[in-house]
């Protein structure tokens, strides 16, 4: 358990926003999310943020944030942690609190993709890799590595390429009511087993988009109607061929284990979930690896309707990567952001009465995991 | 294929490590041991990075070795299917370059 609360959220629209630079977008995130909590005086500032440096230049964001905001020479700093990048700083903003060193964080996270070439960005993200590795001297690439993972899946499971194409749509269904997400323009089925392939089994439906966004949180040890209940984080394998079992991406099974233990709470309590669906393959194996589905059966819920908004355990009702974007350094202050708006009853995809929810955020070939439980008080 | 054993448990890897992932006090030993395998799973990749455009598509697999308990990550020269058996035809790069037996 921690004393921290939620007390502001703010967030920009994702997509691509070629008039804004990354430092207004993390501005007007940043400064919803202050009004949001009612403008208090802020300790210290986090911000996720994975590329900024390699494609646009732009390092000191913390700083950035803390001068034009006007906030006084508080300490502030960039996070780092790939696509994880976001819910390492929010959870770097909970340990300054927990420490007693900080009484209100401003947690913030930002990316901005659409300006550069896909070469750029594909070279960029590789990053994330251990490049040092007869891995990457192969040609493995993010969604490679999600692909093999697919491949033996199906192999071992019955699975097809249908329930992957199902997980899809969900989140693009759920992304048609949330007006802050990339994706609104409607999808089939047979349009997303159909789309281009980007590598076996996996279409374009299947990953993550390029986008621009941010989004920001106020944190505090002051009560409020949000308390986050536990964080926690871990690494794993940051080569393919380490996997013990590669149906498996232990720092998701870990970080959500020391979470539940945390929070005191098992996967059965949780009412709504935000994970990190950067393919839908992903999604499949996240939800078995959080304990709401048995091993190797997480497809049967997806064609079930279990994780739809209106299903038993409703997973990624903002649209979710696949379809709300993956502004990579935003990526898990966004999850917060919608998890706060359904906790508070606001949330586009309403799940009625929910009272905990989970969000979890991956960075790397699995390399870190963060898992946050927060609970309506 | 040379190959990382731990010196007190069954760990095996491709990769060598400081400590010994499992047992974490184990050393872990170099050890030579056949290249031949079975195609544990791949995938086709379509979009590659700059560096691999020119050969794209191309297969990744990862191989399961038949003499450890060692999988390892290696390009193909065919596309290729689960459970097919492979061999090493040659490093190139830093990179196992695998054929279809």
């Amino acid at each position: 358990m921690t004393n921290v609360y939620v007390h502001g959220i703010g967030m920009t629209q994702f997509g691509t926003f070629v008039d804004k630079s990354m430092k207004e977008l993390l501005l007007e995130a940043c400064i919803k999310a202050l009004e949001d909590a009612g403008n208090p005086k802020v300790d210290a500032v986090y911000v996720g943020n994975f590329m900024g440096g390699a494609i646009y230049n732009q390092e000191i964001l913390g700083a950035i944030v803390a001068n034009e905001l006007g906030l006084g020479f508080i300490p502030t700093a960039k996070v780092e942690g790939a696509c994880a990048s976001g819910g390492i700083a929010l959870r770097q903003g909970i340990m300054g609190i927990l420490s007693g060193e900080y009484e209100t964080v401003l947690v913030a996270g930002v990316e901005k993709m659409k300006h550069a070439s896909t070469s750029e960005v594909t070279q960029a993200i590789n990053a994330a890799m251990d490049n040092d590795s007869n891995e990457k001297q192969a040609g493995l690439t993010f969604p490679g590595f999600f692909g093999v993972l697919a491949n033996r899946y199906f192999y071992e499971t019955g699975a097809s390429k249908k329930h992957l194409a199902m997980v899809a749509l969900k989140n693009r269904e759920h992304a048609l009511n949330n007006p802050l997400a990339q994706f609104q323009k409607p999808a089939t089925l047979d349009e997303i087993m159909n789309a281009r392939i980007i590598t076996n089994p996996l279409g374009l439906f299947d990953c993550s988009p390029m986008t621009d966004g941010a989004a920001a949180l106020v944190i505090s040890k002051k009560k409020s109607g949000v308390h986050i209940r536990s964080s926690a984080q871990s690494s794993g394998p940051t080569q393919m061929q380490d996997a013990d079992d590669l149906l498996s991406i232990p720092a998701i099974r870990e970080s959500g284990r020391l979470a539940y233990e945390k929070a005191g709470v098992g996967p059965e309590d949780i009412d709504v979930v935000e994970i990190h669906d950067c393919f839908s393959m992903t999604e499949v194996l996240a939800i078995e690896e959080l304990g709401f589905f048995n091993k190797r059966e997480g497809w049967k819920a997806v064609e079930e309707g279990r994780t739809k908004s209106t299903g038993d355990k409703p997973v990624n009702t903002s649209g979710g990567l696949l379809s709300r974007g993956h502004p990579i350094g935003a990526t898990g202050i966004a999850q917060i952001y919608h998890l706060v708006r359904q906790l508070r009853g606001t949330a586009p995809n309403q799940v009625d009465g929910a009272r905990l929810a989970l969000a979890q955020n991956l960075g790397g070939t699995g390399s870190y995991s963060t898992v946050h439980i927060l609970e309506r008080v | 294929m040379k190959i990382f054993k731990c010196n007190s448990c069954d760990y095996v890897s491709v990769s060598s490590k400081y400590t010994c992932p499992q047992c974490r006090t184990g050393k872990l030993e170099a050890q030579e041991v056949s290249p031949i395998g079975t195609v544990f799973s791949f995938t086709d990749i379509h979009i590659a990075p700059a560096e691999f455009a020119d050969i794209a598509p191309y297969t990744i697999a990862l191989i399961q070795l038949d003499e450890a308990n060692v999988k390892v990550t290696a390009r193909m020269d065919d596309p290729v299917q689960i459970g097919d058996k492979a061999d090493l035809d040659k490093m190139e790069n830093g990179a196992y370059l695998y054929t279809k037996l």
